[in-house]
């Protein structure tokens, strides 16, 4: 069955070009004019049904004509090309334009999921925390997740990135309404140089429908002559284009032409003042059933005829609080709409209105003090509950086929805090006259701030429609068990029952209320619902509206294509990469990188297997029984020089620097100031004021700002005296390349020189050796993160490729990151999943450390006795039971003593020397080696019994590493 | 009302006003005379004068003792930090 209904809707003279124009809609085709929205245009074929609620998956249709729109969201395109969550009354048809309704399945007439609603009533606010926590969350989330809201993401990144471009002016002015048109006149006037930002594809607000004259001329013609003189003064006008947000000296503006991403620009402007004239937002009124298509914004409905020649609907009931809707009515009958009835819900109308008897005459029936209680009708309206307010059981029942309603206007406030003059309607003129007024005095005002002083010229001056006189009417009266049907927030299906529950369970702050219903979350961000939802809260309450406010508005403050905010910072563009002096000879050489930071490193090479396991096995087998060498280039390093260098490493190392002799280097650990472990490395001492520290390469930058920190953060004491010391980041300006295994030695003997021969066979464990390797400095350093006998040679960038293809020819083959992994996890080295900001030197079996006297950074807090308590986690070795099962990081673990976890698994590998998985853990400390636990992974490697054992799984005695054997 | 505050810029003593992006926020002050445990948990609490170390980090990487105004947004003073004050 078609949605189409020949009945429903047609059109009255237009405005745009009579063209026809194709677009497709759920698969089925129509015609359009050109300039139509999707809209206007499905409007004007009959169909009302134009997607499904988030969450109960009602049957939803327009209700608002602009950005505010929460029901329909289209998709765009066919996939994987596709746009979701595009604004149909802001989309301008295009030919052959594919749409699609959203939230939905298998189609929008026929959900399965809101069947599921359709038995029981609906899933209140909180439902989902309260339901879905047994056994957990992550058993529900993907089910869940499919369901809720919102369109699919696209395939591809097809969209070209944004026009960027930085400007400045004197005077910003956000809005061209009457208010924004006129405080642009003004500040032009004054000499400013003006910007004029409208979100709509054109300008002049209301006056496109309101019956107006300014000036002595009717508004349409006023806006063309406002426009010939803007122009005139070099103001620049951009359409189609909505501030985001910004700070006060930057505002970010964003357009997007015919409300769908292609080329859209990003504006970041300096202006010296700022006006915001965005007008209000028109917002319905809660009544049962108002989620039904066909219940729309009388605003809506009057920019559907005025713009489009659409009418909405042929038998209408208008239901508001104010004076306006006599003036609409009087326009929507014009246009060839028949009303059945306008509801007022205040005791007495002005009786400035002449227009409310013409309108009663011509047999409408205007009922005041008169509430719509209820929509009736199946997914169309076939008519309305109405009863008086002071006898609501006395319910009369009208046929129609729309209800426009209209409970007042919500001042666009979102740019308060950028602005300084907020003019118009978002400053409370709702009548034409004050508003421009007001706009002129603002713009005026601007100028002068903009260091303008010739002020000469007055203000506009016009009349349109009459002041509302607005009597606050939030929601209609109705039985509790139907408060549920009220809808505050169509998108996110929040209902009067919701902010009820809401505030049963103790969420009082409209932020809490917020979080907890989600009421105004989504693409609409509480334009029409978030005052109405306040508005609500405060009558539940008691509480005075001015005491409960709105939640706040964050940017952006419309939807916003992520392609305009990446900007150009796609695909390589999104950071920098760092390589290596042997990237090239990586890369020809078949190594798979992998990113750490901003470095690539290799992570396996392909010679070795198929993928990364089978090689990285292979690699570390091949280190452990010939030897091995990797790019360890990324290492970080920081010389630290001058008369107080060592002192000022005490400072911030556990251990004292100042102890390490020349030719000598030591493993040191740092503190945060906390006590937790903040890094690791090898501090070599190249001379008695000279020491070049090694960090983590992934901390490296982060370093770099401690140890400079230091050098300078007087409140720490034993810092204060300390200022003869520098520090220099030397990372770039030293290649490293670790050499490990047996045949070490023999290979560096080969590649550096004879005359290298004895100077490495002195090498003690720690020690090492300056020299030359082709004129140029170099240093061998004793020192293993693999377990083996092995080096660490600081070579020049220039002359790192010659030292690593000698090592090559000399046999010694490169592993990457992978094997790197399996080899300290054998010997329990220690890498970021151990050292995470959360544990203490004790945690790691650092005590040894923590024992040497020495006053540093992060050292009293270690007191704390919380930091020795039995629950505190220990650092131990893992493996499974039965020898041969796997189970992977992450893993919790859960023993014997309680229920909830007593750790979990930081690293694991398959060792291929001890031919079993091995891992590392921390476990908290009423543990003991030789316990059982759990290693539960139930996505992964499910239940795994594995043994505490100790962190050292390989050769604990230290005998390979230390090996004096002599070089051949 | 004007627009004189540069909000999105921090004057650093040697490269002069640049942009936010160049530095990178560590901390607020501890009170004077903290004891160690003080100068990790405890800060200043005060809505007109908050007192930070910024790093330039993006520039010449001098460290520096910003004051600023949280309620306005405003930043009143920048030092060098471990500069005679």
């Amino acid at each position: 069955m078609s949605h189409r209904d020949t009945q429903a809707a047609t059109r009255v003279g237009t405005r745009i070009a009579n063209k026809s124009i194709k677009f497709s809609f759920d698969g089925q085709e129509y015609l359009a004019q050109s300039g139509d929205t999707a809209a206007s245009a499905l409007l004007a074929s009959g169909v009302r049904e134009m997607g499904r609620s988030v969450k109960y998956r009602r049957l939803r249709g327009l209700l608002a004509a602009g950005p505010e729109e929460p029901n329909a969201l289209f998709t765009v395109g066919n996939f994987p090309n596709i746009i979701p969550n595009v604004s149909a009354p802001q989309l301008v048809l295009r030919n052959g334009m594919a749409l699609r309704s959203q939230n939905r399945w298998p189609s929008l007439k026929w959900d399965v999921a809101s069947l599921l609603q359709a038995g029981g009533g609906f899933l209140g606010a909180g439902f989902y925390y309260k339901t879905f926590i047994w056994p957990s969350w992550k058993t529900y989330e993907k089910l869940i997740r499919n369901l809720a809201g919102l369109g699919a993401a696209p395939g591809v990144c097809s969209l070209s990135p944004p026009k960027i471009m930085y400007a400045s002016c004197d005077v910003l002015i956000a809005g061209a309404g009457p208010a924004g048109l006129a405080a642009a006149l003004a500040a032009a006037r004054a000499g400013a140089n003006v910007w004029l930002i409208e979100r709509e594809p054109v300008v002049g607000g209301e006056l496109e429908f309101e019956a107006s004259e300014i000036d002595g001329l009717p508004g349409a013609q006023w806006i063309a002559a406002t426009l010939a003189e803007l122009a005139r003064r070099d103001v620049k006008i951009f359409t189609d284009t909505t501030i985001m947000g910004g700070s006060s000296d930057l505002i970010i503006a964003h357009r997007e032409a015919g409300g769908i991403a292609g080329n859209n620009a990003v504006y970041r402007m300096k202006p010296r003042a700022m006006v915001a004239a965005m007008g209000a937002v028109e917002r319905p009124i809660a009544f049962v059933g108002n989620d039904r298509p066909g219940v729309m914004l009388i605003n809506a409905a009057e920019k559907f005829l005025a713009r489009y020649g659409v009418k909405i609907g042929h038998e209408l009931v208008l239901f508001a609080n104010h004076d306006r809707v006599y003036a609409a009515a009087a326009r929507l009958q014009a246009g060839g709409m028949r009303i059945r009835a306008i509801i007022d819900t205040r005791l007495t109308a002005s009786e400035t209105i002449p227009l409310r008897g013409d309108l009663m005459r011509s047999g409408i029936h205007c009922l005041l003090n008169t509430a719509v209680l209820a929509t009736i009708g199946g997914n169309r309206i076939t008519g309305v509950k109405i009863a008086p307010l002071d006898a609501p059981h006395q319910v009369r029942t009208l046929a129609c086929d729309s209800v426009l309603v209209s409970g007042g206007w919500s001042p666009a406030t979102a740019q308060l805090t950028q602005s300084h003059f907020i003019a118009g309607a978002e400053h409370g003129c709702l009548e034409l006259n004050a508003a421009l007024h007001d706009g002129y005095t603002a713009g005026r005002t601007a100028a002068q701030v903009a260091g303008k002083t010739d002020l000469s010229g007055t203000a506009p001056r016009g009349h349109g429609d009459l002041t509302p006189s607005l009597m606050p009417f939030w929601r209609s009266p109705s039985d509790p068990i139907r408060e549920k049907y009220q809808f505050v927030d169509l998108q996110n299906d929040v209902t009067v029952a919701d902010l009820r529950a809401a505030l049963a369970e103790g969420f009082n702050d409209i932020e809490h209320v917020k979080r907890y219903t989600t009421l105004g979350v989504g693409t609409e961000q509480g334009r029409t619902s978030g005052l109405l939802g306040a508005g609500i809260v405060a009558e539940l309450k008691g509480d005075p509206l001015t005491k409960v406010i709105t939640s706040r508005e964050r940017p952006p403050y419309y939807p916003m294509t992520l392609s305009s905010l990446a900007g150009l910072r796609v695909n390589g563009a999104l950071r920098p990469t760092r390589k290596t002096a042997l990237h090239q000879w990586h890369e020809s050489n078949g190594a798979v990188l992998e990113s750490m930071g901003l470095w690539m490193r290799p992570r396996y090479y392909q010679a070795n297997g198929a993928d990364a396991f089978t090689a990285g096995i292979a690699e570390a087998r091949r280190v452990r029984s010939i030897g091995g060498i990797i790019d360890s280039s990324t290492l970080g390093k920081i010389e630290v020089a001058g008369p107080d260098a060592a002192a000022f490493l005490d400072t911030i190392y556990l251990s004292k620097a100042s102890t390490i002799k020349i030719g000598r280097s030591k493993y040191m650990v740092n503190l945060r100031e906390d006590g937790m472990v903040l890094d690791d490395g090898i501090v070599l001492r190249l001379a008695d004021d000279r020491f070049l520290a090694t960090v983590s390469s992934g901390h490296a930058e982060h370093m770099l700002s401690h140890f400079e920190y230091y050098c300078v953060a007087r409140h720490y004491p034993t810092i204060s005296d300390i200022r003869a010391v520098s520090v220099t980041d030397v990372t770039e300006s030293w290649s490293v390349i670790a050499v490990a295994g047996s045949t070490s030695r023999h290979a560096l003997a080969q590649v550096l020189g004879n005359e290298w021969l004895a100077k490495i066979a002195q090498l003690t464990h720690m020690d090492f050796a300056v020299g030359l390797f082709q004129g140029h400095d170099i240093k061998v350093l004793r020192a293993s993160f693999s377990g083996e006998l092995a080096f660490e040679l600081h070579c020049r960038p220039t002359h790192t490729l010659a030292l690593w293809e000698g090592l090559v020819a000399a046999g010694l083959l490169p592993y990457g990151l992978e094997a790197l992994d399996i080899l300290r996890v054998e010997k329990g080295y220690l890498v970021s999943s151990e050292i995470n900001g959360q544990t203490t030197p004790f945690d790691l079996g650092m005590d040894g450390l923590v024992k040497q006297k020495n006053t540093c950074v992060g050292r009293e807090l270690l007191n704390r006795p919380a930091f020795h308590e039995a629950s505190r986690p220990r650092l131990v070795g893992l493996k499974a039971v039965d020898g041969k099962s796997k189970f992977l990081a992450g893993a919790q673990l859960i023993g014997s003593l309680a229920p909830r976890p007593c750790g979990h698994v930081t690293s694991t590998v398959y060792s291929p020397t001890l031919k079993e998985w091995i891992g590392l853990g921390l476990v908290a400390r009423d543990y003991a080696l030789g316990d059982i636990v759990r290693a539960h992974d139930p996505l992964r490697s499910g239940n795994t019994r594995v043994l505490l054992v100790s962190p050292v799984h390989l050769d604990p005695s230290g005998a390979r590493m230390k090996s004096m054997s002599r070089a051949p | 009302m004007t627009l004189a505050t540069l909000q999105t810029r921090l004057t650093c003593p040697f490269c002069g006003p640049r942009h936010l992006s160049e530095f990178v926020f560590h901390k607020t002050v501890a009170p004077p005379n903290a004891s160690p445990f003080a100068e990790v948990y405890e800060r200043i609490d005060n809505p007109n004068l908050s007192i930070e170390h910024w790093q330039h980090v993006r520039g010449c990487r001098s460290w520096l003792r910003v004051h600023r105004n949280p309620s306005s947004g405003s930043v009143l003073e920048i030092h060098l930090l471990g500069a005679a004050i």
